[in-house]
């Protein structure tokens, strides 16, 4: 009896252990967004929001916008959403059947070796290859641009597309296939007629999940984007998304706003990944409800 | 799991030992990028002499410099530019010039200008003069290329040779000296400045009003554009700090700050 | 017949997309094998020092990687020890303890906490340092335990999803075999379900020490330096391989200098690559098991 209290004991212990692992885990994102609030404080101090959310970043002038960076970060993103999200659908098609069968797995290995590649390994050849390469292809212009960090975040963002699309191709089955054979349709008809349709909120999902990545990287646009804090005006024109801001402007002067606009910008960021995932999850809930 | 952590204990104290078994005594430098060369010369010399101490040489900046020897993150500030009143009175700083150097306007070697005046240089910073044709340079677009807000050479360089006139928002950023002239080596168009001690033959640098920027030059006043670079404590300097900084200005470290093409300042 | 032309041009669309990624990633590995391949060797590692000295710290490295390659190490191996276990014990937790809604609520937080981008936690760890020296730690500095705070924060949410998916991929009988035989629940877990799934869990914790040892971002802000040498301990600043590749890529002062960069590029790679090898194999041998 004495012994069977003692186990129990334990068990609940070991649980309240796990339990806190969880918790742990699951919290830690409330830390971090309670920190980068307290030091975004002085943000709430009559005009300073507004001199923080203007369209100038001029320091010596007193000018501390941050927005350029905002529309930077957004642009090179989505550009770079909007390169790999066709390539990826092509990928899997080809994988799917389009391409030969037997070359499908040895196209999947090389996208998942892609995940493991280091993002200062693709900047740093992409340094040395592809800036020169772009500025002499727009006489001049281009070299560190919007185009290039998009193009670059392309390729580290397309594994993630192709992956989560491929798994829910996959899931759907061969009866989807099998209806398609039935119905005479040839592959290319089964694969964007019949798959990407029925598909649509996975490749939506994976659109977000993608573009998440794209906003968060740092060192692509750090090294390939030029950093200047202008709005852009054209693809071939440099830019400064707000992660590069972050590493750029951190330690200066701890009373200036230039330093209060790093935490603004940590403080975006966090907001609008979360909102992505949000969006993923009610994506997910409301197809689950449909399914049901 | 329990074993895990148990090697996982095992391998942090293993880690951790090298650190217990010797007295090390460390010294960490932050701050000016032009500085980073002599600190880097400087500290292996004074690390290969002398196993038990550590020296760690970051840039960031002069901003940077100032701010973390103000905290003390670190003993050693680096400013290419001299302290303002406020940082002094702030955290107590005590600064120490050990070498001028002057602030160049530079191209990429293959770009036929070689000669500006202070007002095209104004006007080309500022984007108003936006190709090089206009002043006989190659057919193309110029390509701004500027410093970050906590660079000790920016400050320099617009307060002098811009006078404190407008920048561009176009101008690409880069993070230090060593990354300027790796920027403008790269590019054909590109125009930026640096820290002459920073120039060689991968860089053209541009003579501004008619005088050559030579670190000769610079220390006589003649070349306008030119600042000293600065060692700073906070408060007197004691220990290894101290000991690094009577290396410094030693004629051994000033022997170091020429090779870095420096000119070192006599005390 | 206009449907056949449209049919083609989705083909062509296929094989061009597959062809440019596959060209991208050769072109990629195939340039820094060439060019690092020749630097690769002893002096890339420790430069102009005695090897054997170098690696008992006994002589200073410089112009080598080898104390970068060692800060990696470190760094990788104080992430891991902060991460496994806290992230195996919520995933654990998840999968095997927590009420549906309970699940859902905490499992949307380790999502939350996995979208955060790498810069905002190199951001939270730096605040968390000022935050530190202002109230109870003065002489706290950034460092090698807090850049390896940070890291093990950004893989943790990684490792505790794989540990529950592949704890959730278990057949029931598993758990109903455990509580036939009359194991307690802490028993049934340790003893039939963690070892059934331990390859999936590895290879989740494989891949989320190759995260920590590829980023840059989070060291940016949180202690890494141009030079320190070895890492002598946890409240030390450190070198790292990404880190260096970073400045090289920014500023290399010569030819010899890019060798290097690409040198460590390469070996950088080799590495993400060798443990991103062996979390793919153990992962497809963990589905081979359990997927009739």
């Amino acid at each position: 009896m004495n012994g069977a209290t003692r186990r129990a004991r334990r068990e609940r212990w070991l649980e309240g252990s796990l339990l806190l692992a969880a918790l742990a885990s699951a919290c830690a994102v409330l830390l971090i967004l309670a920190f980068l609030v307290y030091f975004s404080l002085p943000l709430f101090r009559p005009g300073a929001i507004a001199g923080i959310l203007s369209g100038r970043w001029q320091p010596v002038g007193g000018e501390f916008g941050i927005l350029p960076m905002l529309a930077g970060s957004l642009l090179i993103a989505s550009l770079a959403l909007a390169i790999a999200f066709p390539l990826a659908l092509g990928v899997c098609a080809f994988v799917q059947g389009l391409g030969p069968p037997a070359l499908a797995r040895p196209v999947l290995a090389a996208v998942h070796f892609m995940t493991s590649i280091p993002t200062i390994v693709y900047s740093f050849v992409s340094v040395i290859l592809l800036v020169p390469a772009l500025r002499s292809a727009f006489a001049g212009r281009g070299g560190f641009s919007i185009l290039t960090a998009s193009l670059v975040l392309s390729v580290l963002i397309l594994p993630t597309i192709v992956l989560l699309v491929h798994a829910s191709w996959s899931g759907l089955g061969p009866s989807v296939r099998m209806t398609c054979a039935a119905l005479g349709l040839s592959r290319t008809q089964e694969i964007f007629r019949v798959l990407v349709p029925v598909s649509s909120r996975s490749l939506v999902v994976a659109a977000i999940l993608a573009l998440g990545r794209a906003l968060g990287d740092t060192m692509v646009s750090l090294l390939l984007a030029g950093n200047s804090p202008q709005w852009p005006s054209s693809i071939l024109d440099s830019a400064r998304t707000l992660t590069a801001h972050i590493a750029m402007v951190l330690a200066v002067d701890s009373q200036s706003p230039a330093y209060l606009s790093i935490f603004s910008s940590g403080l975006i960021l966090l907001l609008v990944t979360a909102s992505l995932t949000l969006a993923v999850r009610w994506i997910q809930s409301a197809a689950g409800r449909r399914r049901r | 799991m329990m074993r895990t952590s148990a090697i996982a204990v095992a391998l942090l104290s293993a880690l951790a030992l090298p650190g217990c078994t010797s007295k090390v005594e460390t010294l960490g430098i932050a701050g000016g990028t032009a500085h980073i060369p002599v600190m880097e010369k400087a500290a292996a010399k004074l690390m290969a002499a002398d196993p038990g101490i550590r020296i760690t040489v970051e840039g960031g900046g002069s901003g940077v410099g100032v701010q973390k020897v103000g905290e003390g993150l670190v003993q050693i500030g680096n400013t290419g530019r001299p302290l303002s009143d406020q940082e002094v009175d702030k955290y107590g700083l005590k600064s120490f010039a050990f070498a001028i150097d002057g602030v160049a306007v530079a191209v990429h070697p293959d770009n036929a200008v070689s000669e500006l005046t202070s007002d095209q240089c104004r006007e080309i910073f500022a984007g108003r003069i936006s190709s090089w044709k206009v002043i006989g340079g190659p057919d193309g677009p110029i390509s701004l290329y500027g410093r970050d807000e906590a660079s000790g050479t920016r400050e320099v360089f617009w307060t002098t040779a811009l006078a404190k006139g407008e920048v561009a928002a176009s101008t690409k950023v880069v993070p230090s000296n060593g990354a300027m002239k790796t920027a403008i080596a790269g590019d054909p168009l590109a125009i930026g400045y640096l820290g002459i001690g920073h120039v060689d033959e991968s860089v053209k640098a541009i003579v501004l009003d008619g005088v050559e920027p030579t670190q000769e030059n610079a220390t006589s006043g003649v070349y306008k554009v030119n600042r000293q670079l600065f060692m700073n404590t906070k408060g007197e300097p004691a220990g290894l700090a101290k000991k690094f900084i009577d290396y410094i200005l030693s004629p051994e470290g000033a022997k170091i700050i020429e090779e870095c093409g420096y000119i070192p300042v006599s005390r | 017949m206009r449907r056949r032309l449209a049919d083609r041009a989705l083909l062509a669309g296929s094989w061009v997309s597959t062809g440019i990624i596959l060209a991208a990633v050769l072109v990629l590995v195939g340039y820094l094998a060439s060019r690092g391949g020749g630097a690769l060797g002893l002096r890339l590692l420790f430069g102009d020092a005695d090897p054997l000295a170098a690696i008992t710290g006994r002589q200073p490295v410089f112009g080598g990687i080898w104390p970068a390659l060692a800060g990696t190490c470190a760094l990788v191996l104080v992430a891991s020890c902060l991460a496994i276990p806290v992230g195996v014990a919520s995933g654990v937790y998840l999968s095997e303890y927590a009420s549906h809604r309970l699940q859902i609520i905490l499992g949307f937080g380790v999502d939350l906490l996995a979208s955060i981008p790498s810069i905002v936690m190199g951001l939270f760890g730096f605040t968390l340092i000022i935050f530190l020296r202002r109230t109870i730690l003065p002489g706290a500095n950034t460092s090698l335990i807090l850049a390896a705070g940070c890291l093990a924060v950004l893989v943790l949410p990684g490792i505790s999803r794989a540990t529950y998916n592949s704890l959730a991929g278990l057949p029931d009988s598993l758990r109903l075999t455990g509580a036939g035989i009359g194991l307690t629940r802490w028993q049934s877990v340790t003893r039939v379900l963690i070892p059934a799934g331990s390859r999936g869990i590895l290879s989740g914790c494989i891949l989320g020490i190759g995260r920590a040892a590829e980023d840059t971002a989070v060291i940016l802000l949180t202690g890494v330096v141009a030079t320190s040498g070895l890492p002598r301990g946890l409240t030390e600043k450190f070198e790292a391989l990404p880190f260096r590749i970073y400045v090289l890529a920014s500023e290399h002062r010569d030819r010899a200098e890019l060798d290097e960069g690409f040198g460590c590029a390469l070996v950088l790679l080799l590495l993400t690559a060798a443990l991103f090898a062996c979390a793919f194999w153990l992962q497809r041998s963990f589905e081979r098991k359990w997927s009739r």
